[in-house]
């Protein structure tokens, strides 16, 4: 494109020239139609310029538009230069910079990626590097880290700009803050959880009340084959009736582990209430009083006043209880110098109750940490091993998780959390 | 004076007492049928109320026990049927099923009581024995 500049000196040049030519004898008629024809192409030229003129200045006003429109912008924006082998941002809008906490002044010329915090997941940094060097857009969902060290879910998508040869000389970036969107989406999945642990735990009762009644008929024509037959050989054959005894001993077995899983999952239908745990506690307690008084050991309390209500089945969160006080009094069983048993109960923030169950029993042998929550595991000689996986599934149908460590000072401790009743978990 | 009783099988009659077993479930019939002769007494097992109803009549003596949870009529429903018909045949349930308080059901009911499945030898014979 020309300048008024170079067309201004152009037209002068012509007129030297011509002047140049009526000094070598020109009629003066010739020299007034040039000059007249030269000043008509000047007018044509001036139109020209002062349309030029009003071409760049409406280009300018249009940059000033979009620029300032990006800056309007909720999304942020930016773009990084190809030259740059760094992939270097050469320019961001307003939205950008809040969504990343970093400045203009911080974020032109430095390398995309480097705004991404430490902590921020490598990996797709790599797999958008590698996506724009094939020349080909991105566009994904990730965690990003602000300057501050605040996350947010970014959704990026990042396209080739090209010339008119088709060569790639910029990426274009586009991305949105969608943590609440997220938030709003882990809010509904949480409910839908809720509603489904609901469901499962009276899916589970169901189930295991149809399969006891399944097994338990065959178990009692076992049983009734077996005590019949072992009559039978009253006085003739006592090996035999060795083995039925050994029979009956086991179908009276089976039939207790059925009668057991029956009376845990005592109703039906669980019924989800707002309860006040610690209240729940000391009802355990009152229940175990007896039990406790006649083995000759004690339960302290430590209740966290005024905590938030749960929303659990009763009788099921009472059955964790139990299980877990009667394995403790079975763990200082014979152990006079070892009496106490406390329960305590605190809040995990706002998100979460604990509640514990320490005692000053036998504690856990190493290698039987890992299987203490599987089914059957037990080591008492009259124990069925139901008691803490029973537990377990209870809780983890409430939301919460049910843990063991030893302490150090002797014993165990159990404790199980539970979400706080009503509201939904802080979203993290 | 000599008491002379008449036929061996009358005596026999005597002797022996009489459970009807209704569970539609037929090994669990024919196990404790078989446990039940061992103690002596004479069985007859059903596999519904109603072939129950059909071949025994209230007139005919003996215990009856049956399973709650049947297909046709169950064994409440057969209880009632038998109070309603003037029977004073007693009666004890079974079920393999949890029923609250089917025990304290049971005997309100006015019959002999009631045995979770599976139930041990002992506990129905000494529930049999509750009659004279
Ligand atoms: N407080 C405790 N201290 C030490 N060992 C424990 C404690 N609680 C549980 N255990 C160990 O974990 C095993 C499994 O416990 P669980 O309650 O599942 O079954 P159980 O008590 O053996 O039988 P049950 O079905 O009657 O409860 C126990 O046999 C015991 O070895
Ligand atoms: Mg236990």
């Amino acid at each position: 494109m020309l300048d008024k500049g170079s067309i201004i000196s152009n037209i002068s040049d012509q007129l030297r020239i011509k002047r140049q030519e009526s000094a070598r004898g020109k009629t003066h008629n010739e020299l007034s139609n040039t000059v007249n024809s030269q000043a008509d192409a000047l007018k044509v030229k001036n139109v020209q310029i002062k349309q030029w003129a009003d071409k760049e200045q409406r280009a300018e006003a249009q940059i000033h538009i979009r620029t300032k429109a990006m800056d309007a912008a909720t999304d942020g924006i930016f773009i990084i230069d190809v030259k740059n082998k760094d992939f270097s941002v050469i320019y961001s809008n307003q939205a950008f910079q809040t969504m990343v906490g970093y400045s203009r002044k911080d974020i032109i010329g430095k390398n995309y990626f480097l705004l991404y915090a430490d902590i921020a997941d490598l990996r797709i940094a790599e797999e958008i590097k590698n996506t724009l060097q094939k020349d080909e857009s991105f566009q994904g969902e990730m965690l990003n880290f602000r300057k501050n060290g605040d996350k947010f879910w970014n959704y990026l998508r990042i396209s080739c700009v090209r010339d008119v040869n088709g060569v790639v000389t910029h990426y274009v970036g586009i991305q949105t803050d969608v943590t609440l969107m997220r938030r709003k989406d882990f809010e509904i999945k949480e409910q839908r959880e809720e509603l489904l642990h609901v469901t499962r735990v009276g899916k589970l009762a169901e189930f295991v009340s149809s399969l006891a009644h399944e097994i338990s008929q065959p178990l009692t024509s076992i049983l009734s084959y077996a005590q019949a037959a072992y009559r039978m050989l009253e006085g003739k054959d006592s090996q035999l009736q060795e083995i039925l005894q050994y029979i009956i001993n086991d179908d009276q077995r089976a039939a207790e582990v059925i009668r057991r899983l029956r009376s845990l999952l005592k109703k039906s239908d669980p019924e989800v209430k707002p309860i006040d745990i610690n209240k729940l506690i000391n009802e355990t307690i009152e229940l175990m009083a007896t039990d406790v008084t006649v083995r000759n050991k004690v339960i302290k309390i430590a209740l966290e006043p005024k905590l938030p209500n749960i929303n659990g089945d009763r009788i099921q969160l009472q059955q964790v209880l139990l299980n877990l006080i009667s394995n403790s009094l079975d763990a200082m069983e014979g152990r006079d110098e070892f009496r106490e048993l406390s329960i305590r109960t605190s809040l995990n923030g706002s998100e979460e109750i604990i509640v514990e169950v320490k005692d000053s029993g036998c504690g856990i042998p190493k290698e039987n940490m890992k299987k203490l929550f599987s089914h059957f595991f037990t080591s008492k000689p009259d124990g069925l091993g139901m008691g803490l996986s029973i537990s377990r599934s209870i809780i983890e149908a409430h939301g919460g998780r049910l843990e063991v460590k030893n302490n150090p000072e002797g014993g165990a401790i159990f404790y199980f959390t539970i979400p706080v009743g009503g509201g939904v978990k802080e979203w993290s | 004076m000599p008491i002379f009783i008449i036929g061996g099988k009358n005596l026999m009659f005597l002797d022996k007492k009489i459970i009807y077993i209704v569970d539609d479930n037929e090994s669990v019939g024919r196990a404790i049928k078989i446990l039940l002769t061992t103690f002596n007494f004479e069985v007859r097992t059903f596999t519904s109320a109603q072939s129950f109803f059909d071949s025994v009549s209230n007139n005919d003596p003996g215990c009856l026990l049956i399973d709650i949870h049947m297909p046709g009529i169950d064994g409440w429903a057969a209880h009632k049927r038998l109070l309603d018909s003037g029977s004073k045949r007693p009666v004890i349930f079974i079920s393999a099923d949890k029923h609250e308080n089917a025990a304290d059901r049971a005997l309100k009911a006015g019959a002999l009581g009631f045995l979770q499945k599976p139930f041990n030898c002992q506990a129905l014979v000494d529930l049999i024995s509750i009659v004279p």
